[in-house]
């Protein structure tokens, strides 16, 4: 309660001002000025990875990050003119520009005070600085939207060709809605459809405007804006629901600003972030997860782009390591690879058929995407793809510096009966064509006892070195990072004197 | 399939080892795509390169003249620099066959994709 007192009387001024800017939030503002704001940005990343992901903040923004104690997510400051640099970031998948944050909030004893309360704090906060960035990332996506169109347009198809795949996501979907707390598990899968698990305004219009507006309608002064509000509540204590919270948040928010609700085609994205007793509101920079960003034919297993960048990050490539992904399924993490480390050299191989083809579309679909975005000529990448079984490799001993793979889980694919003698075939063949003393593994894996179990008796090839456990869908997985021994590799066939490591 | 990865690939045909090393390339489409040059990746690659089999593939494709090994200096000489460049990445192999050397086996080559399953008669035991 103390807390509210003091933000009101803190933001008074505010309020009285507030008014009257928010609604002229539109073209011609002082953008100049904006661009030297300094900001709080903060970015949803794959839990488990929050290091890996503060890390790159660190490495290409030179901000500091503060992890939150809401898994999964990280805060740092930047100043306006960097926000194009931040959509770069390629371990993140959501960012949002932090409106206010509150340590330590004091919920009131029954709902009706808490909601009440919710309704207050719409008009005392400190919208306006929050509101100046939200639109310069608006201006800047704008001239981006060629592009994304493109990609969203054949990210739509391929998803509902997929239908026949998609038969497994179902069942995940119904555990979800029948777990008690209201927490946000963001799914490790590419499903759209699940990511909706999230309380938005139920507006009572829903505009019928479509996409292909885009161009024309937003350009125009003076215009009413379009917004919606996601509650993620996560906590045993809370005697409301995130529904009712984005109603009423959202209700308060709408007489504030006179703008209208809409749940599908909004401007303005307000977050409302509940984590026991951390809150904090926020404004949604990023429309479509950028996790999606490589990847347009979907398999029924494809990774995140931005775990798989985490698990790359993992490995620390060096300039001309040779990066295998074995188990490819449809190639997220080459493709990732060949992304960012372009100066290393990517071979993504599977067993089926149908994944190698969906991989080499990857591969193609992102050629096209990089000559669209540079306007060079450049049509190649260094990453190539082959079918082949990845308990007999046809690789040579000791050629390849890195390897990073998803491990099938034994849940969507594969099963578990079969990691009991799929996993130390793996781990036999991998340290094989591994380069001794220099080379590593990144493996992501759900069965961990299967995967303890397979490397106890592979001590002499490797090493493990860090586990991070992290949240898939509900799932509690890690990612292994594993050293290769300076032992050479001695085929069991050749003891009869001709081993070569060639 | 690039060059380079051929150069990394070999047979895995029960018995054979290392004798599997390098598959013989026969190409009935190859296209060529223009790849950024970066000269210190091409210069670091070399010493990781088995030279003979990347010699034999280029020659297959009746390439660019590709050295028989190195030359004295190489990371400094643009040209040379150049020229492996194209050999290794630009070069990409459609269609066409890989054959293991010891045993004879073809394994085929499809829209840039060599398929190097066994049938489940040749990995029995």
């Amino acid at each position: 309660m103390s807390d509210i007192q003091e933000a009101t009387n803190q933001l008074l001024d505010v309020h009285l001002h507030g008014n009257q800017k928010s609604i002229q939030v539109t073209e011609g503002g002082p953008r100049s000025e904006s661009e030297h704001l300094q900001v709080t940005i903060g970015a949803t990343v794959p839990t488990g990875f929050e290091q890996t992901a503060a890390d790159e903040v660190r490495e290409k923004l030179g901000s500091s990050c503060k992890i939150s104690r809401d898994r999964g997510k990280i805060y740092f400051d930047i100043s306006v003119e960097s926000l194009a640099q931040v959509h770069c970031l390629r371990s993140v998948d959501n960012l949002f520009v932090v409106v206010k944050e509150f340590k330590d909030y004091q919920f009131k004893e029954t709902k009706e005070e808490v909601l009440k309360d919710f309704e207050e704090l719409a008009g005392k906060l400190p919208w306006s600085e929050p509101l100046k960035v939200w639109k310069v990332n608006t201006s800047y996506k704008k001239k981006k939207t060629k592009r994304k169109k493109i990609n969203q347009n054949s990210s739509k198809e391929k998803i509902d060709n997929g239908q026949g795949d998609r038969a497994d996501e179902k069942d995940d979907k119904k555990g979800f809605t029948s777990k008690a707390l209201d927490s946000h598990i963001l799914d490790y899968y590419e499903n759209p459809a699940i990511k909706e698990e999230i309380s938005t305004l139920v507006g009572d219009d829903l505009a019928s405007c479509k996409d292909e507006t885009d161009e024309g309608s937003k350009e125009d002064a003076p215009e009413v804006l379009k917004f919606r509000v996601t509650c993620n509540r996560a906590g045993e204590k809370h005697c409301f629901s995130s529904n009712e919270a984005a109603r009423d948040f959202g209700g308060a928010v709408q007489d504030y600003f006179k703008w209208k609700a809409d749940m599908t085609n909004f401007d303005v994205e307000v977050l409302l972030n509940i984590h026991d007793n951390e809150i904090v509101v926020g404004i949604a920079l990023t429309e479509e997860s950028l996790h999606r960003r490589n990847i347009t034919h979907f398999g029924p297993t494809t990774l995140r782009s931005t775990l798989a960048y985490g698990m790359l990050r993992l490995c620390a490539p060096q300039p001309t390591d040779i990066i295998v992904d074995p188990m490819c399924g449809t190639g997220a993490i080459p493709i990732e690879g060949a992304t960012e480390w372009s100066n290393c050299y990517h071979i993504a191989g599977d067993n089926n058929p149908l994944a190698v083809s969906r991989a080499a579309n990857n591969i193609s679909s992102l050629l096209t995407k990089s000559q669209i975005k540079e306007g060079k000529v450049s049509w190649g990448l260094p990453i190539d793809a082959v079918q082949w079984d990845i308990c007999s490799l046809p690789l040579r001993t000791g050629s390849v510096d890195i390897i990073v793979t998803d491990m099938p889980f034994g849940k969507r694919m594969g099963s578990k009966k079969r990691n009991w003698n799929l996993y130390p075939a793996c781990l036999r063949e991998m340290s094989r064509v591994c380069r001794p003393g220099t080379g590593r593994a990144v493996l992501l894996t759900q069965d961990k006892k299967c995967f303890t179990k397979a490397l106890s008796g592979m001590g002499h090839v490797w090493r493990k070195v860090h586990t991070v456990w992290v949240n898939i869908g509900g799932l509690h997985a890690a990612v292994y990072l594993l050293k290769r021994t300076p032992q050479a590799f001695v085929h069991p066939i050749e003891q009869d004197g001709e081993r070569t490591p060639w | 399939m690039k060059l380079l990865t051929h150069n990394l690939l070999s047979s895995h045909v029960r018995g054979v080892g290392p004798r599997g090393f390098p598959l013989r390339l026969q190409a009935t489409e190859v296209r060529i795509n223009p790849v950024e040059f970066n000269p210190e990746f091409v210069a670091r690659m070399i010493p990781k390169v088995e030279w003979a089999a990347l010699l034999e593939a280029a020659d297959t494709l009746h390439l660019v003249e590709v050295p028989t090994e190195p030359i004295e200096g190489y990371e400094h000489d643009e040209k040379f620099l150049r020229r492996m460049h194209h050999v290794l990445l630009e070069v990409d192999v459609l269609e066409g066959t890989l054959q293991c050397p010891e045993s004879g086996r073809l394994f085929p080559i499809s829209r840039g994709i060599p398929n190097m399953l066994l049938s489940d008669e040749e990995t029995e035991t």
